[in-house]
């Protein structure tokens, strides 16, 4: 009989441990002013250039490039260019939900920064482009954003005017026809790979104690307490892998299934690129579809469907004032407009018919 | 003062009734299918002792490889099991590694390393039901050592 006691006693230990979550051990939070080293080394430190190794970035085509990235003649109806959705200075984005294309047409998914975007593993909410020139090419013929009606169109606007002809020769000299659509991509992308915000953060990764306050010292803490570390780390603090939205809590939304649209793959459904946290707090509003306005919605939305945890107010306000702490400097002379080429009579006039 | 026999077979049957009805709240038990081009040997090359140790003792809640095994079907011990390898999979996927970047697939194994390293993980009652799940001091230091070495 005795046994049996003991058998049923050890079962309604387990079945309470079950409830209170004790099998599952969970550090914590350190003091304030004390950070775990070992947490530090899943970060990185920007770098000055996101290198490319099969565009090296060279003065004339980040020249080019930065015409190319204010070039709303690259548009359809020429009021468009990369900058309206991705402002160079506001962070990198237009603070919509999601972005207004030709005539007004909203796309589906949010705008995400450029800036540090090169350093990123894959490029889309959904990765379809592996490099920020494959991605510099989807806008410009996408007919809900620039709306070009084809690359060939782009060149001719391009070829009307000797002096993106001369850019183009200069910026790519090997080659005896150098306006293409794919160099124009790679300039562009040139450009885009000086675009690194250097932050508070990173000094303090370097070593600089003073450059984090307490209160960001303890929602770093906080942060790795809850384990976002998981996919917001490394340089980026983010923008390096792929993870499912609705984890371990099934997301509501399946409006849009992320990956699987392009690998066509079930165990793609709802799988998204994780976005990089550097500059959040800059970058509302957040997630795929733009739909959650402040950080501390995404946050605690974040601990409830990805790791199954709910975070107190305290913890999330925490964990804000350490994302805060990713803002970076913004580079003002690199991203200075520059003169753009004129027009000539053979440039394409604005078409802005549906 | 002793129970009365009548409270002690009330409590009994009760207790019964109890144990019998938490076996209706079944937990899921899946498998998903394994893409043998996405799993961690497959994506990062690991070296093959840290693949060796990464195969007995992580598994059953890190992987779609899971073994279920009897205990797993009776509640409640079948949802803590169930919900290790829920979390387990989730923080840790050696069966999806595709969706990692080669700097993520370097950050999770030195988190791993970490948690080796303090005895946090392989869990305390997991190994206590798979003794040769045990990460010992050496293959701690195998584990980390090969988890350096990465690219």
């Amino acid at each position: 009989m005795r046994k049996h006691t003991r058998t049923l006693f050890v079962f309604a230990v387990l079945a309470l441990c079950a409830g209170s979550g004790c099998a599952r051990k969970e550090p914590a939070p350190q003091p304030a002013a004390a950070v775990d080293p070992a947490a530090l080394e899943l970060f990185g430190i920007l770098p000055e250039v996101m290198e490319s190794k099969t565009n090296p970035v060279t003065e004339e085509k980040v020249a080019l490039g930065r015409m190319l990235y204010y070039e709303k003649r690259l548009s359809k109806s020429q009021q468009i260019s990369c900058n309206s959705c991705h402002m160079l200075d506001n962070y990198g984005v237009d603070g919509q939900p999601t972005s207004e294309g030709h005539m007004g047409k909203l796309g589906d998914r949010n705008s995400p920064t450029v800036y540090n975007a090169a350093g990123h593993f894959v490029q889309f909410w959904d990765g379809r482009a592996e490099s920020v020139e494959e991605q510099a090419k989807g806008p410009v013929t996408n007919p809900v954003e620039m709306a070009m009606p084809a690359e060939t169109v782009v060149i001719a606007v391009l070829k009307s005017m000797p002096e993106y002809v001369d850019a183009f020769k200069k910026a790519f000299p090997e080659e005896s026809e150098p306006v293409t659509f794919d160099n124009m991509a790679k300039a562009i992308g040139a450009f885009e790979r000086k675009l690194v915000t250097p932050s508070r953060w990173d000094r303090f990764l370097q070593g600089d104690q003073a450059a984090l306050t307490d209160e960001e010292k303890a929602g770093f803490n906080e942060y790795i307490s809850a384990g976002c570390q998981t996919c917001h780390a490394g340089t980026y603090v983010g923008g390096n892998l792929f993870q499912k939205l609705g984890l371990v809590k099934p997301w509501p939304d399946t409006s849009d299934t992320g990956r699987e649209r392009v690998t066509k793959s079930g165990a793609d459904r709802m799988v998204f690129k994780v976005p990089s946290l550097r500059n959040i707090d800059k970058t509302a509003p957040y997630y795929h579809n733009g739909k959650v306005a402040t950080l501390e919605e995404a946050v605690s939305t974040m601990a409830e469907y990805q790791l199954g945890r709910v975070l107190t107010n305290k913890q999330v306000r925490a964990i804000v004032a350490w994302l805060r702490s990713l803002t970076g400097e913004i580079p003002a002379a690199y991203i200075q407009e520059p003169r753009l080429p004129k027009s000539t009579a053979k440039t394409p006039k604005p078409d802005v018919s549906e | 003062m002793p129970m009365p026999s009548k409270t002690k077979k009330y409590a009994a049957w009760a207790a019964l009734a109890f144990v019998l009805a938490i076996q209706f709240i079944r937990p899921e038990r899946t498998n998903p299918p394994v893409d043998p081009a996405a799993t961690f040997e497959a994506v990062a090359k690991p070296d093959p002792q840290l693949a060796a140790i990464v195969r007995r003792a992580c598994r059953d809640c890190h992987s779609h490889d899971t073994k279920w095994p009897w205990y797993s079907l009776i509640a409640p011990v079948s949802w803590l099991v169930a919900d290790d390898v829920e979390q387990g999979r989730a923080h840790l996927n050696f069966s999806r590694w595709n969706l990692l970047s080669p700097e993520m697939s370097k950050l999770r194994m030195k988190e791993a390393c970490r948690e080796v390293r303090s005895k946090g993980m392989p869990p305390w009652q997991y190994r206590l039901m798979h003794p040769e799940a045990r990460i010992g001091d050496e293959d701690v230091a195998t584990f980390c050592d090969a988890v350096d070495r990465m690219p």
